[in-house]
């Protein structure tokens, strides 16, 4: 689990991406350029359409800010909203903190091992560990044996009812690395919605330090 | 002239102690003073209880679109996507007899940021100067103004003004999930601070303009989620409600007209629980006073055993004397409804318009999440006044009853001749 993590990050990253969402009531495109270092920092910048361009989220260890271009401020994600839509998709603030976490937090078992469908697979269960503060009941994760690559994710509710599924595909080497283009979230208390982020352009181990990450930059860059 | 007669005696009959008659009706008098000023407090404070939980935010009566409560999410607008004209409903509704004001309102969930501090918060855009009309909120204002239309201005309540660190003129950012899936997000001056007392509301409700709102939350202007009406009186709401419902129908939306009957069913439900009461507290203490009068009147009869004997003796049948001891109650009875009546009223009136100020003694309490005042306010209940009197002369002749028949039952010879 940890080294299907550290495939997926890098110590260091780069990357374009595009997000859809489909919603009930609107379907929405956005365009995004998005940094990472360790699991600790990440910085997320729309870059279109037009209305959100320059629209930036910080992540900083445990906390979460957002940059608007359009009042040229910074506010910080208050705790009671972790669990808020991050920019209108499925995703919640809290996946951009507690995605890299998954193994501090939770304990992690092998619950399958051989194949499906034809391909050897490793299915992970994932339960939280006692004093961690996780809003999932259960996740379980499937990841293939010869690539260690992510086919899907499930998140279960505490009541074990599951909530949403998230598929990765279109394995490709970018940046010199295997990794999944594509990330579908889709939660299952909503039908016939989804959010789907494809990777445009990705790259590993680019020159990047802690500065890149601070209040500061995510407001002078944003201008 | 016979009845006269007996009546006569039984009046006469009260003034040959004076002193016990008046004790006696003093008993009673109080017995309804307190049944009458029971049941104005309580129904003093359950009036505290709806004016405040539904005239600081709710109004008497909400109009919503079919799909929006209770999950209040900012695309099920009255009439759906398209909006509807607003102007129009509102002024069909407020040309209705019971309503008072009407208020058009659109509501968003946001974040409300201010330096380092950010909190979460129910962003209410409101017209302003109809707004006063329905929502006390408004006129809670305990500094500042209220928000002009059209301004990028904002009014918040004291907890989130203290928990945000902002005063008047302030700068908050707000940010809302809009309509379009985008982040509405704009600066806004803080203008007004409101306090309702209410910790809840005081730091999650901020009202700016309807149409300041709706451009935050990219909402057209023909876009509300909801318009709140106030009716000259919380209990024509129902009624006003059905009627407005029907007068609305050939609009064509999917609405609902919703009184605060049924949009606060557990008020109503204590209301209703309340009223129950009265007829208890009514029993309890009639219950008590009926002891007291019949002790009054075993002791009037025993000491006119003699007369009662002679007038027996005399040819008198024993219903008469039974009469004539029923007409006493029923006299002294009346006497303790004067003095009641005389009693009760003038502090009623009093109180109902200076209604007694605990609050150096009590702060300010909340019930079904409606903030009451401690004050000892009364309402008039005339048809309880009315049923409490007609208790008090039931009671005066229930307890005559007794003493009645014993008084019928005298043997004349054996009284007269002193055994």
């Amino acid at each position: 689990m940890d080294r299907v993590d550290r495939i997926l990050r890098g110590e260091s990253s780069h990357g374009v991406a595009t997000m859809d969402v489909v919603t009930e009531n609107w379907d929405r495109s956005m365009t995004m350029e998005m940094w990472s270092l360790g699991t600790d920092y990440s910085l997320i910048r729309i870059t279109a359409p037009n209305k959100e361009a320059g629209t930036a989220t910080l992540k900083a260890e445990d906390d979460i800010w957002n940059y608007l271009p359009r009042v040229d401020r910074t506010i910080k994600i208050p705790a009671s909203l972790m669990m808020g839509a991050w920019m209108g998709s499925h995703f919640t603030n809290d996946d951009l903190v507690k995605e890299s976490r998954l193994v501090e937090d939770y304990d992690i078992e092998i619950a399958f091992d051989g194949a499906r469908e034809g391909v050897e697979v490793w299915e992970f269960e994932l339960t939280p560990k006692p004093e961690a503060a996780v809003v999932w009941g259960r996740i379980t994760y499937q990841v293939r044996q010869d690539d260690l690559m992510p086919t899907w994710a499930r998140y279960y509710d505490e009541d074990g009812e599951l909530v949403r599924t998230m598929t990765f595909s279109d394995f490709r080497v970018m940046g010199g690395r295997l990794v999944p283009l594509a990330m579908d979230m889709i939660p299952h208390d909503k039908p016939g919605e989804h959010t789907s982020v494809r990777y445009s352009e990705l790259e590993f181990d680019i020159d990047i330090d802690e500065d890149f990450f601070s209040l500061r930059a995510l407001r002078s860059r944003g201008r | 002239m016979a009845g006269h007669f007996w009546w006569s005696i039984g009046w006469r009959n009260l003034g040959r102690n004076r002193r016990r008659t008046f004790i006696t009706a003093i008993g009673l008098a109080i017995g309804y003073f307190a049944v009458v000023f029971l049941v104005g407090w309580a129904e003093g404070l359950q009036s505290e209880m709806i004016e405040n939980g539904t005239g600081l935010v709710t109004g008497q009566i909400q109009v919503h679109d079919l799909e929006y409560r209770p999950e209040r999410k900012i695309y099920d607008t009255i009439g759906g996507r398209d909006g509807s004209d607003v102007e129009r409903l509102v002024q069909e509704i407020a040309a209705d007899p019971a309503v008072a004001a009407a208020t058009p309102r659109a509501y968003a969930g946001g974040l409300i940021s201010s330096g380092e501090a950010t909190t979460a918060g129910i962003l209410m855009g409101a017209d302003p100067q109809r707004a006063l009309g329905v929502s006390r909120l408004m006129r809670g204002l305990v500094e500042g103004r209220i928000p002009e239309a059209d301004a990028n201005a904002i009014m918040v309540g004291t907890e989130m003004a203290r928990q945000l660190e902002v005063g008047i003129g302030g700068e908050v950012i707000l940010v809302v999930p809009a309509a379009d899936g985008s982040m509405g997000n704009d600066l806004y001056t803080v203008s007004g601070i409101y306090r309702t007392g209410m910790t809840d509301l005081d730091g999650s409700y901020a009202v700016l303009p309807l149409s300041s709102l709706q451009t935050l939350a990219a909402l057209s202007p023909d876009r509300i989620h909801e318009i709140a009406i106030s009716t000259v009186d919380p209990w024509l709401a129902p009624e006003a409600a059905d009627r407005l419902a029907a007068q609305l129908a050939p609009l064509g939306l999917d609405i609902e007209v919703e009184p605060w009957t049924r949009l606060r069913p557990e008020m109503l439900d204590y209301v209703r629980l309340a009223q129950s009461w009265y007829f208890i507290i009514l029993a309890i203490v009639f219950a008590i006073a009926v002891f007291g009068v019949a002790n009054t009147m075993l002791m009037a009869t025993f000491e006119r055993r003699r007369e009662l004997a002679v007038m027996l003796a005399l040819g008198t049948t024993p219903w008469r004397i039974t009469l004539t001891v029923l007409f006493e109650a029923f006299a002294l009875g009346l006497v303790s409804l004067v003095v009641g009546a005389v009693l009760t009223f003038p502090l009623l009136v009093w109180w109902h318009n200076a209604p007694p100020d605990l609050s150096w003694l009590y702060g300010e309490f909340t019930m079904f999440g409606a903030l009451v005042r401690p004050v000892l306010r009364v309402e008039y209940n005339f048809e309880m006044a009315i049923w409490t009197g007609v208790a008090l002369l039931i009671t005066a002749l229930l307890a005559a009853l007794y003493p009645a028949a014993r008084a019928a039952r005298i043997p004349p010879a054996d009284t007269l001749s002193g055994i």
